[in-house]
């Protein structure tokens, strides 16, 4: 086993560096950690510590760089602020005043929203399936969407790598770009069960992971206890996020994470155009961190929010955004939930949620009469989200309580469909301000034909598995998952906010990391892809002439 | 209710819990008698019934305190982290939309909607569901429903009596689940009495 990990171990140690008494956090090493003044001038300072932040951190500490992530939530302890409860886990999520519009209004807050160091990871399902290699190009192949100014290609090995750090368990995955996993698939609870056996009947290939839990100990995090409870923040250190899988390591290697810091604005000298620093808020006190470069990291909605509030008079229309494209094509997935009964008690709220997938329909398929595709997972919910799953059928009151005391009995599938990149699907500034006087963000959505056809067709395929299983009865709820884009890379400023290396195109010390920079979203959970963006990211700074410590 | 899982207590459980989750549900359950006041007392009358309305509780025997749940959670400012544009903030909306209902219990019973008979008072809750796709008092209807039913459904199900009514054994930190799998219980998780009562079927 020593020897197995060898070689992740030695790029990346934080699985070894918590504790191995029971207790999820090393406080010694927070104690301990590096602390910057804010007029210590940073080599690079990251605004945001979730998937992308805690990645770029990772990296550049260990590059020798100079590097502290600013985060606006806390700095969790599994054992002390997170329970194993879904309405005590409200704190997990980011529920800042926000407005949502448009003619198809998206919820944020739990759904898609992450709040203290390792972001929504935190709460996220653990699925890490990777990007297809035509999401890179969906305009070339399918005339929608967008083109990458980078082709899969070049992200593979940093898939490769973030996937032995996580790691991720799963069968072998036969779809997009066929590759392995580096742990064996976990054993499969009934929801999982009721999948495979629909799947199997309809000549549907499915398959057990992609899931960013370890099958079995990996340094000092235990084994899944398959509790059921990963949307809740992990209190066994079994789940990946950021906090356990990058953090750790960073703050080894001399980084910084100053938690309870909210950025209001990135600073940018009128005279050199380049960044400065970032203002922020902590314990009530505006402060100023100095830094030779920037890098945000504040998810799709914090991080136009971010750059809007950051108008100059050099950027009167929000920083980086000569061209109108910070905040536009913003993508959420549309993700039907369609759920089965049985005699049989499925208790679906054992074992994780993210057990089973297919991307049998993930591609662009002629006869459904739209472009791209869905995928297909189990989805578990626990009471709270299925009491929104029975009520939306119209349920309520002595009704609604009768159909949930039938809970035990439900099998419950999700599809991720490809919603496509449209330039109206936007963040703005709305006249809301929240409590540090800051414009709040607007968030407008609304569908096309091409993601309704989507959605449709995924209803079909789940309602066809569940009734294959043995379902007597099928019920559907129109949801969204995840959100990317928002300010997405492109070859030139016309047509996005940053380059291939995330650089921005307006300011050439400011980086944008996170998912808000991808062009297109696939049907794949996001977490892994933006996490592989910013390592490359990383690799770009750390090797390039801006490199340094 | 029906009693599907006899016998089956999510309480009874609690020692096989972590002490910040047990800390947590035990001080949900016993709703401390704290004061929290965000509503008038003309709102909390008519909170009082929709909500228990709402979760079908007998409002005067409720063994979920979802007024002051909800209450606590409108106090604190603790939203789901997003409000639709046409709607005003939680708080505001959860206010105007009592006070419409209470105008609609006076234009057609002549009495406000708390002391309304139980059947007046759930043809004028099933009205605002009805106008889904239309304005009710210049809100969309939908909005409405949405925010009632999101506060009224995370208060019932996050109460362990309500969970044991589903069949759903609550925390499962540290002890996690050793049987997983279709008609697979642990050994205090109790079967289903009645399996064929299927209220979907039954409801068609």
């Amino acid at each position: 086993m020593r020897s197995r990990y060898r070689e992740v171990r030695a790029r990346n140690e934080s699985a070894w560096l918590l504790p191995n008494d029971g207790r999820r956090t090393d406080h010694r090493l927070r104690q301990d950690m590096r602390r910057f003044a804010d007029d210590d001038e940073l080599d690079l300072v990251i605004v945001g510590c979730g998937a992308g932040g805690s990645v770029l951190l990772q990296r550049l500490a260990r590059a020798g760089w100079r590097v502290a992530a600013l985060d606006a939530g806390p700095f969790w302890d599994p054992d002390a602020d997170w329970v194993s409860d879904e309405a005590g886990s409200h704190h997990l999520y980011w529920t800042d005043p926000r407005v949502i519009a448009g003619s198809d209004p998206v919820p944020l807050g739990s759904n898609n929203s992450g709040r203290g160091v390792g972001g929504s990871m935190v709460h996220y399902a653990g699925y890490t399936p990777r990007f297809h290699p035509s999401d890179f190009m969906t305009a070339t192949l399918d005339g929608v969407g967008a083109d990458w100014p980078i082709a899969y290609p070049q992200l593979r090995p940093y898939y490769e790598a973030i996937e032995q750090e996580l790691p991720v368990a799963g069968e072998h995955w036969p779809w997009g770009d066929p590759h392995g996993y580096p742990h064996r698939p976990h054993p499969v609870g009934g929801n999982g069960e009721i999948f495979l056996r629909g799947a199997r009947k309809l000549g549907i290939t499915a398959k057990v992971g992609p899931v960013a839990i370890p099958n079995g100990r990996f340094g000092n995090r235990p084994h899944c206890i398959y509790r059921g409870f990963c949307l809740q923040g992990c209190k066994v250190n079994a789940k990946a996020s950021p906090l356990i899988t990058h953090v750790p390591d960073a703050l080894a290697h001399g980084a910084e994470v100053r938690a309870d810091a909210m950025v209001t604005r990135v600073a940018v000298d009128e005279r050199t155009g380049l960044a400065t620093g970032v203002h922020y808020v902590r314990d009530g006190r505006e402060r100023f961190q100095q830094a030779r470069m920037v890098a945000v990291a504040g998810y799709s909605i914090e991080t136009p929010r971010l750059l809007l509030n950051s108008a100059s008079s050099r950027f009167p229309d929000g920083l980086g955004n000569d061209f109108d494209q910070v905040g536009r094509y913003l993508m959420v997935q549309g993700a039907p939930q369609t759920a089965g009964r049985f005699d049989a008690e499925v208790r679906m709220y054992k074992a994780p949620p993210p057990e089973v997938s297919t991307e049998e329909f993930y591609e662009t398929e002629p006869a459904r009469g739209a472009a791209r595709g869905f995928s297909v997972q189990t989805v578990s919910p626990l009471p709270i989200t299925w009491a929104e799953h029975v009520s939306a059928q119209g349920h309520w009151g002595r009704a609604l309580r009768e159909y949930m005391s039938d809970y035990v009995h439900w099998s419950c599938l999700g599809a991720l469909c490809e919603f496509l990149p449209l330039p109206e699907n936007r963040v703005t500034l709305a006249a809301e301000k929240d409590s540090y006087g800051l414009p709040v963000a607007r968030f407008s959505y609304s569908q096309c034909d091409n993601d309704q056809a989507l959605a449709k067709a995924a209803q079909g395929v789940m309602e066809d598995i569940l009734r294959a299983a043995g379902a007597d009865e099928v019920i559907t709820i129109q949801r969204y998952a995840h959100l990317v884009g928002g300010a997405r890379m492109a070859a030139d400023e016309r047509h996005g906010v940053v380059d291939r290396n995330c650089r921005s195109f307006a300011v050439p010390n400011l980086y944008l990391t996170d998912g808000s920079v991808l062009p297109t979203q696939g049907s794949a959970n996001p977490a892994l892809t933006i996490m592989a963006v910013a390592a490359r990211a990383a690799d770009q700074l750390a090797s390039g002439s801006a490199g340094g410590g | 209710m029906t009693g599907r899982f006899p016998g089956f207590g999510v309480l009874d459980q609690a020692p096989h819990w972590d002490q910040v989750t047990k800390d947590l549900i035990e001080a949900r359950v016993r709703s401390s008698a704290q004061a929290v006041t965000f509503f008038t007392a003309n709102e909390r009358g008519c909170a009082h019934a929709l909500l228990n309305d709402l979760t079908g509780q007998d409002r005067d025997d409720a063994p979920v305190p979802v007024t002051k749940l909800v209450e606590a959670r409108l106090a604190a400012g603790e939203t789901d982290g997003w409000r639709y544009a046409d709607m005003p903030e939680d708080g505001r909306a959860w206010r105007d939309t009592l006070g419409y209902l209470d105008a609609d219990a006076r234009a057609r019973y002549g009495t406000s909607f708390a002391e309304a008979a139980e059947a007046d008072r759930h043809r004028l809750i099933q009205a605002v569901q009805d106008r889904s796709g239309e304005d009710w008092h210049g809100l969309p209807a939908k909005h409405v429903w949405s925010l009632w039913t999101r506060y009224a459904c995370t208060a019932l199900y996050a109460h362990p009596d309500v969970w044991a009514e589903i069949g759903f054994p609550g925390p499962a930190y540290p002890r996690g689940y050793k049987n997983i799998g279709v008609d697979k219980l642990e050994p205090y998780e109790v079967r289903d009495a009645d399996p064929s009562i299927d209220p979907v079927r039954k409801g068609d």
